[in-house]
């Protein structure tokens, strides 16, 4: 008789052992991911990112040291909630901005296995702590501790303890808002709206300083941080801040109710977010549902549009492909409003730089170098996207190559509309721009206009290039965890450099040699030789296209 | 002479050290219904992206209506009419906007392409969904909104990857009898799917491959006739599969070596 007894304990691993292979499951997908030969490339990139990161990571830690030495040996222990709420603050927000350099990872999808409930929550707040903001965090505030030790060493337990309930607090809430944030923004259509409002608000945040400096004139800064601080004292960053003011100057009853408080935060965050988990453990379904069915008469083709075809001067493919644009766009919510962005942050640095009473500089910029400056940094913000065209394609992408089209077509449409939408923000920001520090003059101002198309058409032909080499999907009206490639964004990055280097030389060159007309003749042939290098590749582009078709389906249908 | 719709010429694609399909020679006569069967993995998939320009061929020729492909694919391409792997939709366009863009993308004018949108989505019952997007579409909505969007600029050839899959069977009563019609005007069906009855009641054809290799090609009659049987009652296509491909007892002996399974 065949032998039925599993070879396994009765009670399956432990949860250490679940903890263990979940680890060496997230390093194999990892590992996994860097054989293929476009992850490879990537992996360079976030090499590069790596070391800026590390350089920020690292400065600030000396920072916070030395911060937190200063503090305790000057005795300006209130410096403390300045420390704590500044990495509080970044620990929590600053998921919400970028996405993790790990690999791509549902620990969700774990649920399938038999695993323990204590094993679950564990593996979900050990998540938290692989977060590269949580990374910076427990840095910034190791330093924190390492600060304190050298200036006075009987501190040490204190603020150790603090530190560690501190970096409690934060992993587990950072693990609740992600898991409420995942929750809400499982639906497409709340997804969208959330993005939209969390776009404008970042926007709107622009503005505090200005405003801060406006309602405060005469006050002296720090007493405004102290009345602010005030109203904050019931927080987690502040208890921590507080609970290191009292350890100080020895006040143990104040220590204890800081402690005792962030404590009461950890227990409450706890057991919230265990009952988050306990849900998604239930097996909370999250997952995209169909949109109920509305019943809607539907119109006959003959009665639904009369217009005329706003592209029927573009051949059927490309008026296809542009009206598929347009249709994309307009339903992307968090790309439709994150285009406000750019005029708005012109708008911004008007205010601070420019016009009548800059905040930053306090001398006025002159219209002849700001515009210029401001048109550069639509052209950096706008041009990115383009180095990653394909990105919303998804599986669709088939399409181009089993219709009768040649691939330069394709990108002549994606580059027309990308211009469309360019032509669109400068007009708008120029318009701003006219109205807050008024127009350059013109020598310049035609010069700007040529260099925009210099850097355009210039941009256009590498971009496309870039985009068919190392595609990478984006997830349509998404923003958490969206990244183009990192040999993309690097060489966007290198391109544009080298663009803005050369267009300033020739700015500065009608300074130099007192002819306000050269730069705008010197873009202008620039300009042409652009465009017409820009047109004489869009047939190898297609060649590239046909060559790069499998990394492009594969890359883009995961 | 006629020459075949599709015929290829020692088609090969590696990839790496795997060699996904292996010279193999295609003949597909004009308004045949075609079968085109494997186990996984056989190389079904590979060869249909190969015939419809997803793919490229590490060697070997493809031509299509008498077309070299490689010399022009554009032309090929406006002949004939995919549903690929995985459907390849632009899932946040809605139905009528999809099967517009895919008419405007095969040259149809604008008029052309939104009545037969408007025809198609009526008869594959799609039409009381106007404003949904296609990721809102279940599965099987997708399935039949892709084989609309394959056959709207009236291809000469149809390929069909896993054409029924998900598909409800009402719908797929209606699309048999839609494929045989087109047949019937001339059409030439490519189709792959693991249903050998699907196969077997609508395909004169069949070729069947295993690991890269074409290992038999011909008429349903002709291969039962190249089976031998013990008994004079005529074989199914299932029978004449599994005896080619030679998974006969071979599932069968490995379940029993699983013994803790059971």
């Amino acid at each position: 008789m065949a032998d039925v007894t599993p070879k396994t304990e009765t009670g399956g691993p432990g949860v250490f052992t679940q903890i263990r292979l979940v680890a060496g499951l997230r390093w194999r997908i990892l590992r996994n991911l860097m054989r293929v030969r476009n992850s490879r490339l990537d992996i360079v990139g976030l090499i590069f990112a790596a070391i800026f990161a590390s350089a920020f990571v690292i400065g600030l830690c000396w920072l916070f040291g030395w911060g937190a030495y200063f503090s305790v040996s000057k005795g300006r222990f209130d410096w403390f909630l300045l420390l704590f709420w500044s990495i509080g603050l970044f620990w929590q927000a600053f998921p919400l901005f970028v996405a993790g350099f790990g690999a791509p990872f549902e620990f969700r999808t774990l649920l399938r296995f038999p695993l323990r409930f204590s094993a679950f929550y564990l593996i979900g707040l050990a998540y938290g702590l692989a977060d590269f903001a949580a990374v910076c965090g427990a840095c910034w505030l190791l330093s924190i501790g390492v600060g304190v030790s050298l200036a006075r060493l009987t501190l040490l337990p204190q603020v150790a303890l603090v530190i560690v309930l501190f970096i409690w607090m934060n992993i587990t809430l950072e693990r609740l808002l992600s898991s409420w944030l995942e929750r809400l923004l499982a639906r497409r259509r709340t997804r969208e709206l959330l993005f939209g409002v969390f776009i404008l608000l970042s926007v709107s945040a622009q503005f505090l300083r200005p405003a801060i400096i406006h309602y405060t004139e005469g006050a002296h800064a720090s007493v405004s941080l102290q009345r602010l601080v005030s109203y904050l004292s019931p927080l987690p960053p502040s208890l921590a801040g507080s609970a290191v003011i009292a350890a100080g100057e020895g006040q143990s009853l104040q220590f204890l109710t800081s402690v005792g408080a962030l404590l009461i935060y950890i227990v409450i965050l706890s057991a919230l977010l265990w009952q988050r988990f306990a849900a998604q453990y239930r097996g909370e379904e999250l997952s995209e549902t169909s949109a109920p069915v509305t019943s809607v008469t539907y119109s006959s083709p003959s009665a639904m549009e009369r217009k005329s075809d706003p592209f029927g001067f573009l051949s059927p493919q490309l008026g296809a492909i542009l009206s598929k644009e347009i249709k994309y766009l307009v339903r992307n919510g968090f790309v439709l409003i994150s285009l406000l962005m750019p005029p708005l942050l012109v708008l911004l640095f008007s205010s601070q730089f420019s016009g009548k009473h800059p905040s930053v500089t306090h001398t006025r910029i002159a219209s002849d170098t700001f515009f210029p400056a401001m048109m550069g940094y639509l052209i950096l913000m706008l041009m990115t996207p383009a180095y990653n065209c394909f990105a919303y394609e998804s599986k669709g992408i088939r399409n181009y190559y089993t219709a009768p089209v040649r691939f330069r077509e394709v990108l002549l449409a994606k580059n027309l509309m990308h211009a469309a939408i360019l032509v669109f923000e400068i007009v708008v920001a120029t318009t701003l721009l006219s109205i807050r520090v008024g127009l350059p003059s013109s020598p310049v101002l035609a010069a700007t206009i040529l260099a925009l198309v210099f850097a355009v058409a210039g941009q256009f032909a590498i971009a496309d290039w870039v985009a068919l080499s190392f595609p990478r999907k984006l997830e349509y009206g998404s923003m958490r965890g969206q990244r183009g490639s990192g040999v993309s964004v690097w060489i966007a990055f290198g391109v544009q450099i080298l663009l803005a280097g050369i267009c300033t030389i020739i700015l500065f060159a009608g300074r130099w040699t007192k002819n306000p007309w050269l730069p705008a003749e010197a873009f202008a042939a620039l300009a042409v030789a652009s465009l017409a290098g820009y047109f004489a590749a869009l047939d190898s582009l297609s060649n590239v296209a046909e060559k790069k078709k499998e990394v492009l389906i594969e890359t883009l249908s995961k | 002479m006629n020459e075949p719709a599709i015929l290829t010429e020692n088609l090969t694609r590696t990839f790496g050290a795997l060699t996904a399909v292996d010279g193999i020679n295609l003949s597909v006569t004009a308004g045949q219904f075609f079968g085109f069967l494997g186990p996984n993995g056989a190389g079904k998939s590979t060869t249909i992206k190969m015939l419809t320009g997803l793919l490229s061929p590490t060697s070997g020729r493809i031509r299509l209506l008498g077309m070299d492909f490689g010399a022009d694919p554009v032309e090929v391409k406006r002949q004939i009419g995919v549903v690929p792997e995985g459907m390849g939709l632009f899932e946040r366009l809605t139905g009528a906007e999809y099967l517009n863009f895919v008419g405007r993308m095969y040259g149809l004018d604008r008029e052309t392409a939104r009545r037969r949108s408007d025809e198609l989505l009526h008869f594959m019952q799609l039409a009381d969904r106007p404003k949904s997007v296609i990721a809102d579409y279940s599965h099987g909505m997708q399935k039949k909104l892709a084989l609309a969007a394959a056959v709207i600029h009236g291809p000469r050839i149809l390929f069909l990857d896993e054409p029924f899959e998900g598909v409800d069977a009402l719908a797929a009563g209606a699309l048999k009898s839609l494929l045989a019609r087109m047949t019937e005007r001339g059409v030439t069906i490519f189709l792959t799917s693991h249903v050998l009855e699907i196969v077997e009641r609508l395909c004169s054809h069949v070729a069947i491959i295993h690991k890269g290799r074409l290992v038999a090609q011909g008429s349903l009659d002709e291969l039962r006739a190249g089976i031998s049987s013990d008994d004079s009652s005529p074989r199914t296509l299932e029978q004449i599969f599994l005896s080619i491909v030679g998974q006969g007892g071979a599932a069968r002996s490995q379940l029993e070596e699983l013994s803790w399974l059971t």
